[in-house]
């Protein structure tokens, strides 16, 4: 019987597919994603330990907190986007820090002054630590504020959030960290 | 035995000497260049390089080695903090890239897809050499395209269309395009290997001499015993 292809012809035909198909396959997975949406590496490995001076206050260690859901927000009184979130970290402090939850804002790349006069002028009640050679942000992988990191009750980075968060999102979060530390 | 003989041939071998001469020094230049030189001498050239190796996280293509921005400012100061701490350029990056994933890498690393980049050329360039080398040696190998040899025999519409393609030093193809060659008058002398070779009975040859029969392989001389047989049982009586 006569072969519609001849066999050498097949082969080679074989390979220019299979060659074709594995960049086909490599620009579809490239061109389906956001190349501005970089995932940390972070989530899910524990956070970066930091022991960093309050504006007023004793030193904060994160170690300490271990038990505890703890949101760390880095922020900076230049930063527009961090005055639009302000408000929903005051509320989750608010709402959660009897439930033993604890808010950090860790100032970066900011004078103490300017930090200050921010808390001062936000009635930021939660903790507000410096972080002056901006170790802890690199530990953190920031690339920008504000960014914020939830780390539940075992130290472990559970989400990271670019931009600003809102009050329902990290309500939601939390809840359910909660809920799973009292079964 | 003349001394000339081994002198021309030393001779005429020479061109081929140069080249791959050439070639291996060429190779030796780029693995020497690949390896990376020699490592800085101060530790603010060690910070220069790790951080020119570093893409700054908040800038478009700019390394922290050449980024103005604060946080690359930052970066640049602990590098410098861990190489006095006494730790090795590697443990440095390897620091960036778990707080910032290997995006943090202006290289991309040798492990898992993304090391692809740096074999796929190579394998590229070896199947490339591999083709090249066959297709070379088929050429070499092919002699010179002759006049058409042609018989009564052959030109018969029932031995098939004639062999008008290149030369075929294989076995005879069981293919229905060419035709068994059983279909012709029964041959007294052993039937021919390729249709190339021509019958011998068929009168005075009609081109130059032959040239020698073409080196089989076992598969092939197995092929040829397997028509041959094929043929003797096909014969009448």
């Amino acid at each position: 019987m006569r072969r519609w292809i001849p066999r050498r012809r097949a082969g080679l035909l074989a390979g220019v597919v299979a060659g074709v198909a594995v960049v086909v396959v490599l620009l579809m997975t490239a061109l389906g994603r956001d190349p501005s949406v970089i995932a940390s590496p972070l989530v899910g490995r524990a956070a970066p330990n930091f022991t960093l001076p309050q504006l007023d206050g004793p030193p904060v260690t994160l170690a300490k907190l271990r038990g505890q859901v703890v949101v760390v927000n880095f922020w900076a009184s230049w930063c527009a986007e961090c005055q639009t979130e302000q408000a929903a970290l005051d509320q989750t402090w608010r709402q959660f820090q009897d439930s033993g939850v604890v808010v950090i804002g860790i100032n970066f790349e900011d004078s103490t002054g300017a930090a200050r006069g921010y808390v001062r002028a936000d009635d930021v009640r939660y903790p507000v630590v410096e972080d002056a050679d901006s170790r802890t942000a690199l530990a953190y992988g920031l690339r920008g504020v504000p960014e914020t990191f939830v780390v539940n009750q075992s130290g472990r980075i559970v989400n990271r959030v670019i931009g600003p968060v809102d009050a329902a999102t990290l309500a939601t979060e939390i809840n359910s960290m909660l809920a799973t530390s009292a079964q | 035995m003349n001394a000339a003989g081994p002198l021309r041939r030393a001779r005429a071998g020479l061109p081929g000497l140069i080249v791959l001469v050439a070639l291996a020094a060429g190779l030796a230049a780029l693995v020497i260049v690949a390896a990376g030189g020699h490592p800085p001498a101060s530790q603010a050239q060690q910070v220069q390089q790790i951080a020119a190796g570093l893409h700054c996280p908040i800038c478009k293509d700019l390394s922290v080695a050449d980024s103005p921005a604060p946080l690359a400012q930052q970066m640049r100061q602990e590098i410098a903090r861990k190489l006095r701490a006494g730790e090795s350029a590697d443990q440095i990056r390897a620091r960036f890239v778990a707080a910032y994933g290997d995006s943090v890498l202006m290289s991309p690393p040798r492990q898992g897809v993304a090391g692809a980049v740096y074999y796929l050329p190579w394998l590229i360039l070896a199947a490339g050499l591999i083709t090249a080398f066959a297709l070379l040696r088929r050429w070499l190998r092919a002699p010179p395209p002759g006049p058409l040899q042609t018989s009564p025999q052959q030109a018969s519409p029932q031995t098939g269309p004639p062999q008008t393609g290149p030369p075929q030093a294989g076995p005879p193809r069981a293919s229905p395009r060419t035709g068994p060659p059983q279909a012709g008058p029964p041959q007294a002398g052993p039937p021919r290997a390729s249709p190339r070779t021509g019958p011998p009975q068929a009168g005075p040859p009609a081109g130059p001499p032959q040239a020698d029969p073409p080196q089989l392989s076992a598969a092939q001389r197995r092929a040829v015993a397997r028509a041959l047989a094929r043929l003797r049982a096909e014969e009448p009586g």
